[in-house]
């Protein structure tokens, strides 16, 4: 009896315990998080010109050395072949390394042909392939290439020209908008009657990472292909042949959403613009075009240095936000909100499980966007079908990090092409879906249209 | 008496004299007033006098490759090759701050870009229809044809078929492009020059009103400790994990490849411009340049002397580690490769030492 009666109390001690061990946790407030970790664990703290060059925190030995390779891989500049070292450039491309593209491992300046240049044009032809990808167009591909090797002729050379156009706020204040028209000049043969161009101004390489790693599912909760919530913004999936998986998948990178891996996005980008062969594209950009060099089309890349580099890419830092208690970057926080920028640009999502990189596995992030295409309407149209998405249609770009460009990339241009200078001509430039967000930004008074800016200006 | 009040006098001095320092009100201002003095002599000592440098020398350089052009004797091409090595030294100490518009107006890849490429080089040279005026140039789009390395490679030439003053003399297209590209490296260094002065484009402003309201690229002083700790972390890594190890890596897996990635091949100058590269930073470190003035050492050294040591330590370590190297760096990676391999360690444990321990000084002590 004696027994019995301790076992009681016993349980009765500890049955509240065990009830309240049993509890469920509750879930963080906003206001628990840190703020600042834009990329959560894999947020760098330095905000110079080098800020968008940090490996992830806590790499362990063996990925901090093929961070490493591969950041050494990006800095390097191809030759012509033969060559003892980086042989293989061209003969036929956009630019010698990856980073005369994409300085500081951000972006560059919005002009073609020259050693500097971000910028790059896609062409294609009415119709759609067997994988539903552009149309190339015949004897210049999908790509041009505004640069050749001594000897070669570019395939063409690009013409910007800007008209521009002044937009008076109600406070008063004028903002020049430019809008660029683009011809190409002295093409190697004729071009066809009717074709399509896109300007594609080179991304920032990093979190790319965490991108990749954004549950599939997380990405379509947000798609409203027919607006069916009827809010004016759809959000479209754009599913892409990915040629190292060798299916159709979702797309996330690229402008437009048009490629579906790191791995195939840094493949291309060394056949295309460099002429660098690898084996996921193992032909020369020129192959089957008359400028074609005829020399054995082997891999001019070992794999090992394509992994590398793409690692590399994977396992960049996202910058972390900078002065996020200042009260008037708290109330343009809440003013993004209010006039909803941020039924686009989603300020918050949460990565995958990937037992192989920690720092990009179940992190809470806050990349500013859904990954999904939008009409953005006739003004930034490309007016260029890129597999679903249609002219009008482009990704919602990441905004993080964008506070960071004057620094990394001097003169900072936003857009797709590079045609804004400042963020608030990209914002006026936004159309379609995105109108009532830009409308209701023009009713905002002076003051709140600054904090909108410099909150944006601290991602 | 007397005696007794002397003993008591020194015996007061002596104690006062012994009292631990503290970290007084007039201490702090003397940091804040440092904090401002290493910024300004980053600016006046070390970037624009370093620039100022790089520009006279590379005039210099093209003043001798005109000569050398009129009158192609041997002392005309060895005074060429010495006035390479002098820019090229230059240069490479400027290498310890690569930040501003040496970075954001690519001054470095126009000037500095390796490897070469040969193909279109000697295309470029064979091709008697192909201008190689100065405006040629500089409009090529492939870097690979301009800035050092090119010039090198004519005035040394290969090891197989070394430059001479008859070699040179039968062949007028090598030395109109050198001439040309030593006047475009010499246009490079003016407006990298003339971008920082007060008539040009006045970084250096930039740089001196970090903090100021009105500054959007350095909204702190303490942007302008970390771009200038970026530049010293930059450098050591790319002297040690990329212009040395890639190389040395290389001659491990295939031996006699590894000489084809040194950087200077022509001139076997890799070692003295690895060398200066790390001298580079620790003028940065020390603030000075030509003259002496104040430096990130000097903050630190107020704080945490014993950090400051540690961090010359590494530095004097690093630099002197070369002198143990006695060959050219292509034969090194051969014949002194634990030589290499300590070198490479010790500028690792400098770098490592710097983006930990002084990162930390600099956002824990310069926070404004």
């Amino acid at each position: 009896m004696k027994i019995r009666k301790t076992y009681f109390v016993t349980t009765l001690i500890c049955l509240p315990v065990l009830l309240i061990m049993c509890k469920k946790p509750g879930l963080f407030l906003e206001s628990d998080y840190d703020p600042r970790l834009s990329g959560g664990m894999a947020t760098t703290f330095d905000e110079t010109a080098g800020a968008f060059g940090h490996a992830i925190p806590l790499l362990n030995a063996n990925d901090e050395l093929a961070h490493n390779l591969g950041d050494a891989a990006v800095g390097q500049s191809f030759v012509t072949a033969p060559a003892p070292i980086n042989s293989g450039l061209g003969p036929i491309f956009s630019n010698v390394s990856c980073v005369s593209c994409h300085h500081n491992d951000g972006k560059g300046s919005p002009t073609a042909g020259q050693v500097n240049s971000s910028l790059l044009l896609r062409l294609s032809i009415l119709g759609t392939g067997v994988n539903g990808e552009p149309l190339p167009i015949p004897g210049f591909g999908g790509q041009l290439q505004d640069v050749a090797v001594f000897g070669k002729q570019p395939e063409a050379k690009v013409d910007i020209q800007y008209t521009y156009q002044t937009i008076p706020l109600p406070d008063g204040t004028l903002v020049e908008l430019r809008k660029p028209t683009y011809k190409l000049l002295n093409p190697y043969l004729p071009l066809p009657n009717t074709y399509f161009i896109s300007p594609r101004m080179a991304p920032p390489f990093f979190g790319l990472g965490l991108l990749q790693n954004i549950d599939e599912q997380t990405i379509l909760a947000y798609a409203d292909e027919n607006d069916g919530n009827a809010d004016g913004i759809s959000g479209k999936p754009n599913y892409v042949w990915d040629a190292a998986l060798h299916k159709t998948t979702l797309g996330r990178f690229g402008l437009k959403a048009n490629t579906a891996s790191i791995l195939t996005q840094v493949a291309a980008a060394y056949q295309q613009d460099m002429g660098i062969t690898n084996s996921v594209f193992p032909q020369e950009s020129s192959h089957g075009q008359l400028q074609a060099d005829g020399l054995p089309d082997d891999f001019e890349l070992p794999d090992s240095i394509l992994h590398a580099a793409t690692f590399y890419i994977k396992t960049l830092a996202v910058p972390a936000r900078r002065n996020v208690t200042d009260p008037t970057i708290i109330k343009g926080e809440q003013i993004f909100r209010q006039i909803n920028c941020s039924n686009c640009h989603i300020p918050t999502l949460q990565t995958k499980v990937d037992v192989t990189l920690a720092a990009t596995s179940n992190q809470r992030i806050h990349p500013y966007t859904d990954l999904l295409l939008h009409d953005m309407g006739e003004g930034l149209a490309d007016g260029r079908p890129d597999f679903l998405a249609n002219g009008n249609e482009w990704k919602t770009p990441a905004l993080w990090g964008i506070g960071l460009f004057p620094k990394t990339n001097g003169t900072p241009f936003y857009l797709h092409d590079g045609r804004a200078r400042t963020i608030l001509e990209a914002v006026l430039w936004h159309g379609g879906e995105a109108t009532t967000a830009k409308n209701k930004l023009l009713q905002l008074s002076t003051s709140d249209r600054n904090a909108l800016i410099k909150f944006i200006s601290s991602l | 008496m007397k005696k007794s009040i002397c003993c008591i006098v020194i015996a007061t001095i002596l104690t006062l004299g012994c009292k631990k320092a503290e970290n007084t009100n007039t201490s702090v201002e003397d940091f804040n007033t440092l904090k401002t003095a290493a910024i300004a002599d980053f600016v006046h000592v070390v970037a624009v006098p370093g620039y100022a440098a790089l520009k006279t020398k590379a005039t210099a350089l093209n003043n001798a490759i005109i000569v050398l052009n009129s009158a192609t004797t041997q002392a005309n091409l060895d005074v060429a090759k010495q006035a390479w090595k002098d820019v090229r030294s230059t240069w490479e100490n400027c290498e310890g701050y690569l930040f501003g518009p040496v970075d954001s107006d690519e001054h470095d890849p126009e000037t500095d870009t390796w490897p070469v490429n040969f193909v279109d080089l000697e295309a470029l040279l064979a091709d008697n229809t192909h201008s190689l005026s100065v405006a040629d140039i500089e409009s090529l789009t492939n870097r690979a044809l301009k800035g050092y390395h090119p010039i090198e490679y004519v005035l040394w030439g290969k090891k197989s078929s070394p430059q001479t003053a008859v070699t040179l003399q039968a062949n007028a297209r090598q030395k109109l492009y050198i001439v040309s590209l030593s006047t475009a490296l010499k246009n490079q260094a003016d407006a990298l020059y003339n971008s920082w002065i007060s008539t040009g484009g006045n970084y250096s402003n930039i740089v001196l009103t970090a903090g100021a309201a009105t500054n959007t690229i350095f909204t702190k002083k303490q942007a302008v400790y970390l771009a200038i700790l970026e530049g010293m972390v930059g450098i050591c890594g790319e002297v040690a994990d990329g212009k040395m190890k890639e190389p040395f890596d290389a001659e491990a897996f295939t031996p006699g490849s590894g000489a084809e990635l040194v950087e200077s091949p022509f001139s076997g100058n890799s070692l003295i411009d690895f060398k200066n590269n790390i001298i580079g930073a620790y003028n940065v470190y020390l603030g000075k340049y030509a003259t002496q003035g104040k430096g990130i050492a000097d903050l630190v050294q107020q704080k945490n002397r014993a950090l400051d040591n540690n961090i010359r330590l590494k530095f004097e370590t690093a630099i002197n580690s070369f002198d143990n190297i006695t060959v050219t760096y292509e034969e090194a990676i051969v014949s002194q490769r634990i030589q290499c391999q300590q070198t490479m360690a010790a500028i690792a444990n400098l770098s490592t030492l710097l983006d930990t321990d002084v990162r930390a000084f600099i956002t824990t002590n310069i926070t404004d």
